[in-house]
């Protein structure tokens, strides 16, 4: 088990939360919530205080990005990684400026998604278990 | 296309000629052999009046007297070329018959031919028929390729458009078969096992296809863009060599890197030069026997560096060599293994690599074989 939160998956296409879902199951997370848009996301997000988001870019409704400023007005310790399928640059350092802890290629195989997906739970969550500093 | 075509047959009734010439019977002369044959004239007495008249008039053809009171024809004829460069006009210059001189500076003045007076009707009417139809002709071919580098960056926008939309329906086939085939939810029968690797196999060939036209239609339409960094040739060697070995190993072969000295750097797109290093690579495995060894060199001068890498493939024929680096070039030579090819690996490499201002080159080698080699500017 890599992950034993919550994750709330948004994106707008059942197929890909299909799939990222069952891998998320394979990775041994159990906790999985979904969304198919950003207006949707927030109302699951304050309902199910998920530990991490996985949010599209591109998104009917209301965009990736536009859910990411709403969630981190919500909430600005959320940790947020986004699913692209091209990596558009731009897209991609607009999110990381507003607060995104990384991007995830949904096009990749599966193991390089978990692999992805493992590196950044070590980077935002495992430093939470060391002891504060004094 | 919504554009009408082009009606191949030239009519020239209409076509507005401007007549300069201080003499006004030669004026009245010329002007009826002309209206007579369908075209709209427009007088002018001076090459003062020509240049105010072309402005309004915007003629087709200008027929110019050389010798003129005020500016005389051949410096109308250089301010005319000045003042509308491609778009001007072609200038037939009007000389008398002695004045052999005269057209040879023409010419220099930027005029297309020349009349001789007395004017024989004919020899008019031929002659500026002919600058008229060359100018339509010339005209209708600028139309012409406006015409079809639209329909062809259409064709690249829609290319684009199409492979975007197939490429997340396809990773998620990919992506779920894969995992059923891991058995994430729950074992199953050999033959129902087998058809999800034919899905996950077939998802996966033309997830690679769809990928490599969106390069295609990214990189023609324009928008491939660079983000270059001082980058080892090394470093990425190495790590694309690394990963084909995991591939290559399915194939009981190897990739070796002669090891050089020195580490070049270069200034390059890392993740556009990987593909273009794993491409090379992974070709060289795919068209080498089973249980070959790949060899990878580095190399590197005063202003460039980069990579060869020597496949023990069949080589290229000469017959096949232009088609090698051609969007959908396949050659006769097969994948040894039952690999898959799009075609349009190799075409991509080259764009890229040109886009680096950089080289991609293919020899065969004496001992069989072909080395495939690229070079990109150092790193300043």
């Amino acid at each position: 088990m890599i992950f034993d939160g919550s994750i709330l998956l948004v994106d707008d296409e059942a197929h890909i939360r299909k799939f990222i879902s069952l891998l998320l199951r394979h990775l041994g997370v159990t906790r999985i919530f979904e969304a198919p848009n950003g207006q949707e996301a927030l109302v699951v997000y304050q309902r199910e205080k998920p530990d991490m988001v996985m949010l599209d870019v591109n998104m009917p409704v209301m965009d990736g990005i536009e859910t990411l400023r709403a969630l981190k007005e919500l909430n600005p310790d959320a940790v947020v990684v986004m699913l692209t399928s091209l990596a558009n640059r731009q897209t991609i350092d607009e999110a990381v400026a507003l607060g995104a802890a990384n991007y995830i290629r949904k096009d990749a195989p599966p193991e390089e998604i978990g692999r992805a997906l493992a590196e950044t739970i070590d980077a935002c969550f495992e430093s939470e278990d060391d002891p504060p500093a004094p | 296309m919504e554009e009408p075509l082009i009606n191949p047959s030239i009519d020239l009734k209409g076509r507005r000629i401007l007549a300069v010439d201080d003499d006004r019977i030669n004026l009245r002369i010329i002007g009826g052999i002309l209206r007579h044959e369908g075209y709209e004239i427009s007088e002018a007495d001076s090459g003062e009046a020509a240049l105010e008249a072309y402005a309004t008039f915007q003629p087709n053809l200008v027929l110019l007297d050389v010798m003129m009171p005020g500016i005389d024809g051949f410096t109308t004829c250089r301010t005319l070329k000045k003042t509308y460069g491609d778009k001007c006009a072609p200038v037939i210059f009007v000389t008398a018959k002695s004045e052999a001189d005269d057209v040879v500076m023409g010419f220099d003045a930027g005029g297309v031919d020349y009349l001789t007076k007395p004017f024989r009707p004919k020899e008019v009417v031929a002659r500026i028929r002919t600058h008229l139809t060359n100018q339509q002709l010339a005209e209708q071919q600028k139309l012409l390729v406006n015409q079809l580098s639209k329909a062809n960056a259409d064709k690249d926008r829609f290319l684009g458009m199409c492979a975007h939309d197939l490429r997340n329906p396809l990773s998620s086939i990919r992506g779920l078969a894969e995992l059923m085939a891991e058995d994430a939810v729950g074992g199953m029968t050999e033959e129902q096992r087998d058809i999800i690797q034919t899905i996950h196999g077939a998802s996966q060939s033309m997830l690679q296809l769809v990928n490599e036209l969106l390069d295609v239609a990214t990189i023609e339409g324009g928008h491939l863009k660079l983000d270059k960094q001082p980058t080892s040739v090394v470093e990425i060697v190495e790590r694309s060599v690394h990963l084909s070995n995991m591939e290559a190993a399915k194939k009981e072969s190897r990739i070796e890197m002669v090891k050089t000295d020195g580490f070049p750097m270069i200034d390059v797109d890392r993740n556009k030069m990987r593909q273009v290093v794993d491409n090379i690579i992974s070709n060289a495995v795919k068209y080498s026997p089973k249980g070959s060894i790949i060899h990878v060199v580095i190399h590197s001068n005063a202003t460039s560096a980069g990579f060869a890498v020597r496949d023990c493939g069949p080589g290229i024929p000469e017959s096949e060599r232009h088609m090698l680096f051609k969007d959908f070039g396949r050659l006769s030579a097969r994948p040894t293994a039952g690999e898959k090819s799009t075609g349009l690996g190799l075409a991509i490499c080259r764009k890229i690599v040109e886009a680096h201002k950089g080289s991609i080159a293919v020899e065969n080698l004496p001992e069989g074989g072909a080395e495939f080699s690229v070079s990109v500017p150092l790193f300043k």
